[in-house]
C-alpha cells in the first residue's frame, strides 16, 4: 500500500553544513498493517511523515501510495490526497473548542459530503469509539482519551487508505494509551487501513505488526510487533 | 521583576510591538480629536486675552457704530480706574494683490500697550509723522500679498474703501499663538478714519485699582446709562462658548466616541498578547511567585507598553491634527474673531495619555481573576466559551434598560442627549455578543444546507475565539454607531439650515451689502447713498433697506434680522415653531412686534403676546408675535421689521439693500446692471439671492465640516483598527491553519474561511452600530432642535447607515485580505512543530 524507495531528505544549513534528516529509507506497509516507527528526537521521524503526507519534497527517492508517486503531486492534488486518502492523528488535539464532538469529527468529511449525511455516517464510528453519549458535548469538556478518540474518528472519517499517527498516546496515561492503541489497531484491521505510527511510547509496539527503529535518518533494526520495544530504542 | 520582564520581552517582541502600535494609534486618535475640540475656544480666549492684557472690565457698544470717544475721559475720571484704553473694532474686508480676507480691524492707541496684552506688546500704536499704517500677522500678510513696508492693502469697511500702508508683519515671536488670527491693527485715529467712524470707539478696556473692581463696575454702569454694556473682559469668551455650544457638544460627543474607538484599538492590540500573558502567569505562579508579584510584573509590562505607545501616539495625534483637523471656524467667524491656530493644551495630552495607559492596564490585568485564583494554573485552564443562559438573560435585560433610558431621554429630556448616547453605547456592548451568537447560530444552520467545510470552520473559529471576536465587532460597531448618529444628524441639520437660508433669501432678488464673509449676517451698516443710484435702473422694480446685525443679550450674541416691511415673506415660513404665521407677519409688519427663537423666549419666560425690553442701543419694548427656530444661528435670533430696527438702534443706515428686479430681468443680468451702477470702489458686493444662499450654505457647511471630518476619521480608524486586530488574530492562527492544511484543506479554502469570519464579524458589528446609530441620530436631532433650536429636518439616515456599513466592511476586508492570503499559504509542516 505504502512504499518508500531510498527516500532521502537533506537540509543545507547556513554554514554550508548538510543535515541528513532522512538518509536512504526504504520500507513498505501493507493494507491493514500497523507499523510502529521508533526513534529518538532528531532521528528524522517527523521529516519522514511530512514526506509521506506530501508536505515536503524529498531530495531523492520516492513515496508510492498504491503505486502512485505522491512526491510529485501539485499542491492541489496533494491537498486532495491528504483529504481523501490520508488520515493524520497527532499528539496535540486539533479540536475546535466550542464545537461539539460530532461536528469536530465530521470536519474533514464536510468538504465533500452534506452535513446531514456526514453526521449520519460519523455517528456509528463515534459510538464504536465509545463516544456515543458525548456527541453533543463541546470538545473542551472531553477527557484527554476522549479527545484522542475524536481525532481518530476525524482521521478515519474520509475512509483513508493510509493513516499516519504522530505520538498518538503522548498525552495519555497507560490505561488510556492501551484503549486508544487497541481501537486504532482494531479499526485499521477492519477497514484495511495501513498505519504508520511514530512514537516514543514502548506500549505502541505491543499493538504493532512490525516495529522499526530510526536513528540519524536511517533505519536501525527491526523486530516483529506484539511486544514492547526496549527503552534504549525509544 | 525587571529581569523577568526583560526576559519575557525578548521572547515575544513582535506581539509587544503590535501592542505598542495599537496603543499609539488609539492615543493618536484621542489626542487629535482633543486638539480639534479645544482649538476653537482657546483661539477666541487667546485673542481676547491678547488684546485686554491686565484689564478686568470693559464698556461695550451695542452696535458696530460704537459710541462717542468722549466717554473715555469720563471713564478715566472714575475713582478707582487705574488704566483705560479705547478700542475700535470693525469687520473689514482686506484686499491685496494676491487675495482678499475677512478680518477684524482693531484700532487702538498707546494706552492699550500699557495693559500688556500679547497683541500690542511689540506694536507701535502712534501714527508715524501723521501717516496711518497697519500691522498684521505674517500669515495674513502673505495670504493677501501685502508683505513689504509701505505696500498698500485695500480695506473695505461698511461701504468705506481705504488704502492702508503696511508698517510691519507681526511674527509668532512677537504675538505668539495669535499669529493665525485674522486681525489688522492700526492706530485708533487711522482706524476711525478708515471705518468712517471719526471720534467713535466700540470698547473701553478698564483696569481697576486693586480691590476697587466692584465699585468701578457700578460707576461704569451708571455712566453707560443702560445704552452700553459693562462686562468683565472675558465676556467675548462667554458669548463664544454659548455660540459654539452646539459645535462643542457635538465635538465632546465625537471626542467620547473617538476615545472609545481609540481605547478599543489599544485594548484589542493588547488582547493579542493575552495568551502569552496567561502562560506567563501560570509559569510564575507555578514557580511560587505570589499574585502580588505577578501583578507587579504585569503592571510593569503595562507601564512600559503604555509609555512607549503614548509617546508615539502623541506624535501621531499631533501630526494628524495638523494634516486633518484644520480649525475651521466657518459661520462662527461671522460674529467672532477666531483664528485657525492649533492649540495643544496640557488637558489634551493628559486625556490622551490617560486613555492609553488605562487601555494598557485594563488589558494586561484582564486575567486578574486567574491571577488571584488559588489554582496556580487557573490562567491556562480551559474556560467556558459560550455565555450561560443567565448571562444572556441579564445582557438582554440590561441592554433593553439602556435602550429604554435612551428613548426616555429622546422623548422627555433631549438636552441630556449625551447621556442617551452613552446609554446606547452600553446597550450596544451588551447586545453585541448576543447578536454575534445569534448570527453564528443562524450561519451554522445555513451551513448545513451547503456542502462545504468553510462556513463550519468559520463559525467554529469565531466561537472558539469569542472574546476577541466580540472585541473586534465592538470596535467597528462603536465607530459605525458614532458615524451614523453624527452623519445622520449632520445631514438633517444641513438640510434644515439650507431651508432657513432659502427662506432668508426668498424676499429679494438681489442683495447689496458690504464685502466680506463677516457681512453675511449683515453686521456692518453703511451709508445709504447708493440707494438712489439703483432706484432709477430699468432692471430694478423696487429697492428697500434691510437692517440687521448682532446684539449681545446677556450671554448670547443673537442675530437680529430686520427685513423691510414690504418683504414677502417677512417671517421665514419654515422656521416658525409656535404661533400663527399670517397673524405674526401682520403684527411684525405693523411694528412693535417681534419673533424670537425658542431658547431666547424660554430664557426670558416670554409667551406669545408678552412684552419685553430689548437691550438695543436704545432699549425698546416689543411684544412677542411668534416663536421660531434659531434660523441657523446657535445663540438665537430675533425677527423685526427694518423700521423698528432703525428706531431701536438709532441709525437709519442699512445693513444691506434688497432689490426686486423688473419682470423679465434675469437675476445675473440684474446683478451686473447694479454693479455697473454702483461703480468700482463702492466697497459693496452685489449678489443674487441664489449666490447669497450658496454663500450661506458654504459657511454653514464649513462650520459643520469638522463634524464630518471627525466622523470620517472615526470610520477610517475603525477600519484600520478592525483590520489590524483581525490581521493579527489571523496571523496568530497560522499553526491552526497549518493543521487544517494537514487535514487536506487547500489554501484557497482557508483564505475563504478567514474572509468569511471577517465578513461575519464586520457585518454583526456594523449592523448593530448602524441600527443603534439611527436611534442616536434621532437623539441628536431632537437635542439640536429642542435645546439649541436648530432648524433640523428630521429623517432616518438609512442610506448613511448602509454606506457606513458597506464602507467599513469593504475597506476592512480589503485591508485584511492580504495578511489573510499570506496566512492561508502557511506551510502545513508548521502543524508538526509544537
Amino acid at each position: 500500500m505504502l512504499e518508500l524507495r531510498e527516500l532521502v531528505k537533506h537540509y543545507e544549513l547556513v554554514g554550508g553544513e548538510t543535515v541528513r534528516a532522512v538518509d536512504g529509507v526504504s520500507l513498505s506497509v501493507s493494507a491493514g498493517e500497523l507499523l510502529a516507527l521508533y526513534g529518538p528526537s532528531g532521528s528524522g521521524k517527523t521529516t519522514l511523515l511530512l514526506m509521506v503526507a506530501a508536505l515536503l519534497e524529498p531530495t531523492s527517492g520516492s513515496v508510492l501510495v498504491d503505486g502512485r508517486n505522491i512526491s510529485t503531486l501539485s499542491e492541489r492534488d496533494a491537498s486532495q490526497y491528504r483529504l481523501s486518502e490520508l488520515g493524520f492523528i497527532r499528539q496535540s488535539f486539533d479540536l475546535l473548542p466550542g464545537v461539539s464532538t460530532l461536528d469536530n469529527a465530521v470536519l474533514k468529511l464536510l468538504k465533500n459530503v452534506p452535513w446531514r449525511e456526514a453526521h449520519a455516517r460519523m455517528k456509528p464510528l463515534l459510538e464504536r469509539l465509545g463516544l456515543g453519549k458525548r456527541l453533543d458535548q463541546h470538545a473542551e469538556t472531553l477527557s484527554m482519551g476522549e479527545r484522542q478518540r475524536v481525532m481518530i474518528a476525524r482521521a478515519l472519517s474520509t475512509e483513508p487508505r493510509l493513516l499516519l499517527a504522530d505520538e498518538p498516546t503522548g498525552s495519555l496515561d497507560t490505561q488510556r494509551s492501551h484503549e486508544v492503541l487497541g481501537l486504532l489497531r482494531e479499526l485499521c484491521r477492519e477497514r484495511g487501513v495501513a498505519v504508520v505510527l511514530v512514537s516514543h511510547d514502548p506500549l505502541a509496539a505491543g499493538y504493532a505488526d512490525r516495529v522499526l527503529a530510526l536513528r540519524d535518518g536511517r533505519l536501525d533494526g527491526h523486530q516483529p510487533g506484539g511486544t514492547p520495544v526496549q527503552h534504549s530504542v525509544g | 521583576m525587571f529581569h523577568l520582564y526583560r526576559v519575557r520581552l525578548r521572547s515575544r517582541l513582535l506581539q509587544e510591538c503590535f501592542a505598542v502600535i495599537g496603543i499609539a494609534a488609539g492615543v493618536g486618535l484621542l489626542f487629535a480629536s482633543q486638539i480639534a475640540s479645544n482649538s476653537l475656544s482657546s483661539s477666541v480666549a487667546q485673542l481676547s486675552q491678547g488684546i485686554v492684557g491686565s484689564a478686568k472690565l470693559q464698556v461695550l457698544a451695542r452696535d458696530p457704530r460704537g459710541f462717542d470717544q468722549g466717554l473715555l475721559s469720563s471713564v478715566r475720571h472714575v475713582a478707582g480706574v487705574r488704566l483705560a484704553a479705547p478700542l475700535l473694532e470693525a469687520n473689514a474686508n482686506a484686499v491685496g494683490p494676491r487675495a482678499s480676507r475677512s478680518v477684524e480691524l482693531i484700532g487702538a492707541d498707546e494706552s492699550l500697550t500699557r495693559l500688556g496684552g500679547t497683541l500690542v506688546r511689540h506694536t507701535r500704536l502712534a501714527p508715524f509723522g501723521g501717516v496711518g499704517a497697519i500691522v498684521m500677522p505674517g500669515p495674513l500678510a502673505r495670504g493677501i500679498g501685502v508683505t513689504r513696508f509701505g505696500a498698500e492693502a485695500t480695506l473695505e469697511i461698511g461701504g468705506h474703501v481705504s488704502q492702508a500702508p503696511l508698517y510691519k508683519q507681526l511674527s509668532a515671536h512677537e504675538i505668539g499663538p495669535l499669529i493665525d488670527t485674522p486681525i489688522i491693527v492700526a492706530p485708533l485715529s487711522f482706524a476711525q478714519e478708515m471705518a468712517g467712524l471719526r471720534g467713535r470707539v466700540t470698547r473701553i478696556l478698564v483696569t481697576p485699582s486693586p480691590g476697587r473692581e466692584q465699585a468701578v463696575r457700578v460707576a461704569l454702569t451708571q455712566l453707560a446709562h443702560g445704552r452700553l454694556n459693562v462686562t468683565s473682559t472675558n465676556y467675548d469668551e462667554q458669548l463664544f462658548s454659548k455660540a459654539a455650544a452646539a459645535a462643542n457638544q457635538s465635538t465632546v460627543l465625537f471626542a467620547v466616541i473617538s476615545a472609545l474607538v481609540g481605547f478599543l484599538f489599544a485594548f484589542n492590540a493588547m488582547l493579542l498578547t493575552v495568551s502569552q500573558r496567561r502562560r506567563l502567569i501560570a509559569d510564575l505562579r507555578r514557580d511560587g511567585y505570589t499574585p502580588r508579584a505577578v501583578i507587579g510584573v504585569l503592571l510593569l509590562d503595562a507601564a512600559v507598553l503604555g509609555t512607549v505607545g503614548c509617546a508615539l501616539g502623541l506624535v501621531l495625534g499631533d501630526e494628524l491634527s495638523i494634516q486633518l483637523f484644520h480649525s475651521n471656524p466657518g459661520f462662527l467667524s461671522s460674529a467672532f474673531t477666531v483664528g485657525s491656530a492649533r492649540v495643544v493644551g496640557a488637558q489634551s495630552v493628559a486625556v490622551a495619555v490617560a486613555g492609553g495607559m488605562l487601555a494598557a492596564v485594563v488589558a494586561v490585568l484582564s486575567p486578574l481573576r486567574d491571577i488571584l485564583s488559588r489554582d496556580p494554573l487557573a490562567a491556562i485552564a480551559p474556560r467556558q466559551l459560550a455565555a450561560t443562559r443567565t448571562v444572556t438573560r441579564w445582557r438582554t435585560a440590561l441592554g433593553a434598560l439602556f435602550v429604554a433610558i435612551a428613548v426616555a431621554t429622546l422623548l422627555a429630556i433631549p438636552r441630556l442627549a449625551i447621556v442617551g448616547m452613552v446609554a446606547l453605547t452600553c446597550a450596544l456592548f451588551l447586545w453585541l455578543p448576543l447578536g454575534l451568537d445569534a448570527t453564528l447560530a443562524s450561519i451554522a444552520r445555513l451551513a448545513r444546507k451547503v456542502t462545504s467545510a468553510v462556513p463550519h470552520i468559520a463559525v467554529s473559529e469565531l466561537r472558539a475565539g469569542r472574546s476577541r471576536a466580540v472585541a473586534i465587532a465592538a470596535t467597528c460597531s462603536i465607530a459605525v454607531f458614532g458615524s451614523v448618529s453624527i452623519q445622520g444628524a449632520h445631514g438633517d441639520l444641513q438640510h434644515g439650515l439650507e431651508n432657513a437660508a432659502h427662506d432668508m433669501n426668498a424676499f429679494t432678488d438681489v442683495w447689496v451689502s458690504p464685502a466680506g464673509s463677516f457681512n453675511l449676517l449683515m453686521t456692518q451698516p453703511f451709508p445709504a447713498t447708493s440707494l438712489a443710484r439703483l432706484q432709477h435702473l430699468a432692471s430694478v422694480r423696487q429697492t428697500s433697506v434691510y437692517r440687521g446685525g448682532l446684539l449681545d443679550w446677556r450671554e448670547r450674541r443673537i442675530w437680529v434680522i430686520a427685513p423691510p416691511s414690504t418683504a414677502r415673506p417677512l417671517i421665514p415660513p419654515s422656521q416658525l415653531v409656535e404661533g400663527n404665521l399670517a397673524a405674526a407677519g401682520t403684527h411684525v409688519r405693523a411694528g412693535g412686534w417681534v419673533v424670537l427663537s425658542q431658547a431666547l423666549a424660554a430664557e426670558h419666560h416670554l409667551h406669545i403676546g408678552d412684552s419685553f425690553t430689548l437691550p438695543a442701543p436704545r432699549p425698546s419694548t416689543f411684544r412677542l408675535a411668534a416663536v421660531s427656530t434659531n434660523i441657523g444661528w446657535a445663540p438665537g435670533a430675533i425677527v423685526m421689521n427694518a423700521d423698528d430696527y432703525m428706531r431701536a438702534w438709532g441709525s437709519p443706515e442699512p445693513s444691506a439693500l434688497n432689490v426686486l428686479l423688473s419682470p423679465g430681468t434675469a437675476p445675473a443680468q440684474g446683478r451686473r446692471a447694479i454693479e455697473r451702477a454702483l461703480g468700482t470702489g463702492s466697497g459693496l458686493t452685489v449678489q443674487t439671492a441664489g449666490q447669497h444662499a450658496d454663500k450661506q450654505h458654504t459657511l454653514t457647511r464649513q462650520g459643520l465640516a469638522r463634524l464630518s471630518q471627525i466622523a470620517t476619521l472615526i470610520l477610517a480608524a475603525a477600519v484600520l483598527a478592525t483590520a489590524a486586530a483581525m490581521g493579527a488574530m489571523v496571523w496568530q492562527r497560522r499553526p491552526r491553519l497549518a493543521k487544517l492544511k494537514l487535514e487536506g484543506f487547500s489554501p484557497r479554502e482557508l483564505w475563504g474561511t478567514i474572509l468569511l469570519e471577517s465578513v461575519l464579524l464586520l457585518l454583526v458589528g456594523c449592523a448593530g452600530g448602524a441600527l443603534l446609530g439611527l436611534l442616536g441620530q434621532q437623539l441628536l436631532d431632537r437635542a439640536l432642535a429642542s435645546v439649541i433650536n436648530y432648524p433640523v429636518v428630521r429623517s432616518v439616515a438609512l442610506p448613511t447607515a448602509l454606506a457606513a456599513l458597506a464602507i467599513v466592511t469593504a475597506a476592512a476586508l480589503a485591508v485584511l485580505s492580504v495578511p489573510g492570503y499570506l496566512a492561508a499559504r502557511v506551510p502545513a509542516s508548521l502543524a508538526l512543530q509544537d
